[in-house]
């Protein structure tokens, strides 16, 4: 990993996330019937974007890897599954925070919401294999698998469409989008897009190291049982009195924003933590 | 593969495999006792804490019925494959001339065999605990059931022999296998109850299980001889 070209790129995707976020929160039009809550938008659509095409990027190298078995392409299919993994959460929880008010709902099982869900749940069962297999055959698996997991796309989409569906139909590319919401839309896209791709080389550069240390690094399962535990909250939170218009929508705005950007903060720092495992052993080994 | 004593055909092979398997299973019989006695305890304990009217029971039988055949099946390709595994079986195919997919192909139709036949020994617990009768025209169970079956064994036996060869063992097939079957398992399932109930016809939803299907049993026939080489 160039490491001049690494940080100047950061400080352009920061000025550029800066720039976008507050184009979001202040420049945009406030949208006539859902008022600021609607600002989610630009943070929500952004990160499923990325997403899907990480998944997307995630099935290129797991078939490149089935062709060619290089471990360059492993390690660019499991960084992409992983940086895809965390962006499909952002939208999944950006999300219901809308919906919450948009809606009066969390939840509900919705076409789009839920092939979304069985999509963050594919590729979280990638994940989970990755971790539990044995070392030598891992890759091998790991490319199957992407292949079984991107065929079903179409088919859960397919099966979902006998849900109804509430989710605002996509805008993108479509008149009836305010053309200044548009702009700060596309902005926010590129911005987001770019801030993925840099997580990504990010991702790449730890997995490639960890290939060549051969680490064995375990995330540890503590901190999502920990996270799991707090999961049962979400029944007072539903059951709460008082009916979700009379709370300030401002309070779902930033909640989704501090949601989505606590949940970006804790990737990173879970990468740079591993990173610097890496370093230790790698100097240990020297 | 040039002497005629040697070429077999896949088919043939296949069908050797299928009746190894059988036999094999009517010797020891650990995966039927074990898959029937498990289906006939969730049905029970559904049938605990729902307790549910005859109308009621038309609109989540299609759900019920599925979960448990489902669960079933989990339990029936882990113990298929773990056989395999002691006996050094897979070693002995890897280095055998016969081509993978025969294998593959017996174990699947094997597996299907063994979950029809539980199918149609749970069938009747059904319809006396739930008070089941369809009233839509019940033949079309029959093709849903067929392709339902298929749908979740075709992939149950591909993940069974990618989750065998991880640490963690019998505990990762549900993990691999569920999230890639939630297409098939809403067309069955949505499917079971338009005909219980009668209210559309499942055309669509048969159609769908029918392509899942066909994509998948590709797909695994395809990449079946990577993961079994998979060092």
């Amino acid at each position: 990993m160039n490491k001049n070209l690494f940080f100047a790129c950061s400080v352009i995707v920061a000025g550029l996330l800066g720039y976008a976020t507050y184009l979001a929160l202040k420049v945009a039009p406030t949208e006539a019937t859902m008022g600021d809550v609607q600002r989610i938008f630009y943070c929500h659509v952004p990160a499923a974007m990325t997403g899907f095409t990480m998944f997307f990027v995630n099935f290129l190298a797991s078939v490149v890897y089935l062709w060619k078995r290089s471990a360059r392409a492993d390690a660019l299919a499991v960084s992409a599954a992983e940086v895809g993994v965390v962006f499909c959460t952002v939208v999944l929880i950006t999300g219901p925070i809308w919906a919450r008010y948009a809606w009066g709902k969390w939840w509900v099982w919705d076409m789009r919401l839920t092939t979304t869900l069985v999509l963050w749940l594919l590729y979280l069962s990638y994940l989970v294999m990755r971790r539990s297999s044995e070392a030598g055959s891992t890759a091998v698996m790991a490319a199957a698998l992407a292949v079984f997991a991107f065929l079903d796309v179409p088919i859960v989409y397919m099966a979902n469409r006998w849900f109804r569906t509430n989710h605002p139909q996509p805008m993108i590319g479509t008149s009836s989008l305010d053309p200044q919401m548009a702009h700060v839309l596309y902005i926010n896209m590129l911005a987001f897009f770019l801030f993925g791709c840099l997580i990504y080389w990010f991702r790449y550069g730890l997995e490639r190291t960890a290939q060549k240390v051969a680490a064995i690094h375990v995330r540890r399962a503590g901190v999502g049982t920990t996270a799991m535990m707090a999961l049962p909250a979400m029944f007072f939170l539903q059951f709460q009195p008082p009916p979700p218009h009379h709370v300030d929508p401002h309070v779902y705005l930033y909640g989704a924003y501090f949601a989505a950007w606590t949940i970006y903060f804790l990737y990173l720092l879970l990468l740079s933590n591993r990173l610097f495992k890496l370093k230790k052993e790698e100097a240990e080994l020297h | 593969m040039t002497t005629p004593g040697m070429s077999l055909s896949i088919a043939k092979l296949t069908a050797n495999n299928v009746r190894k398997d059988l036999r094999l299973e009517w010797r020891s019989r650990d995966v039927l006792n074990s898959m029937l006695f498990f289906a006939g305890l969730v049905v029970i304990i559904f049938s605990f804490t729902v307790e549910p009217t005859a109308e009621e029971s038309r609109r989540i039988a299609g759900g019920l019925i599925w979960i448990a055949f489902l669960f079933s099946t989990t339990m029936a390709l882990n113990q298929s494959w773990a056989r395999e595994l002691r006996n050094g079986v897979l070693d002995a195919y890897r280095v055998a001339p016969a081509p993978p997919e025969a294998m593959f192909l017996g174990k699947c139709l094997a597996n299907f065999l063994f979950v029809l036949m539980l199918e149609c020994l749970m069938a009747p617990l059904f319809v006396i605990f739930y008070n089941l009768s369809a009233v839509g025209p019940a033949w079309q169970l029959v093709i849903i059931f067929l392709l339902g079956t298929w749908a979740l064994v075709v992939n149950g036996t591909f993940f069974a022999v990618m989750s065998i060869r991880t640490r963690s063992r019998e505990l990762m097939l549900p993990l691999l296998l569920l999230p890639v079957s939630i297409p098939a398992v809403v067309s069955m399932v949505t499917a079971t109850t338009l005909v219980l109930s009668g209210e559309a016809s499942p055309a669509a939803q048969i159609k769908l299980l029918a392509v899942y299907c066909v994509v998948y049993t590709t797909a695994c026939l395809l990449l079946f001889e990577t993961v079994l080489n998979a060092e």
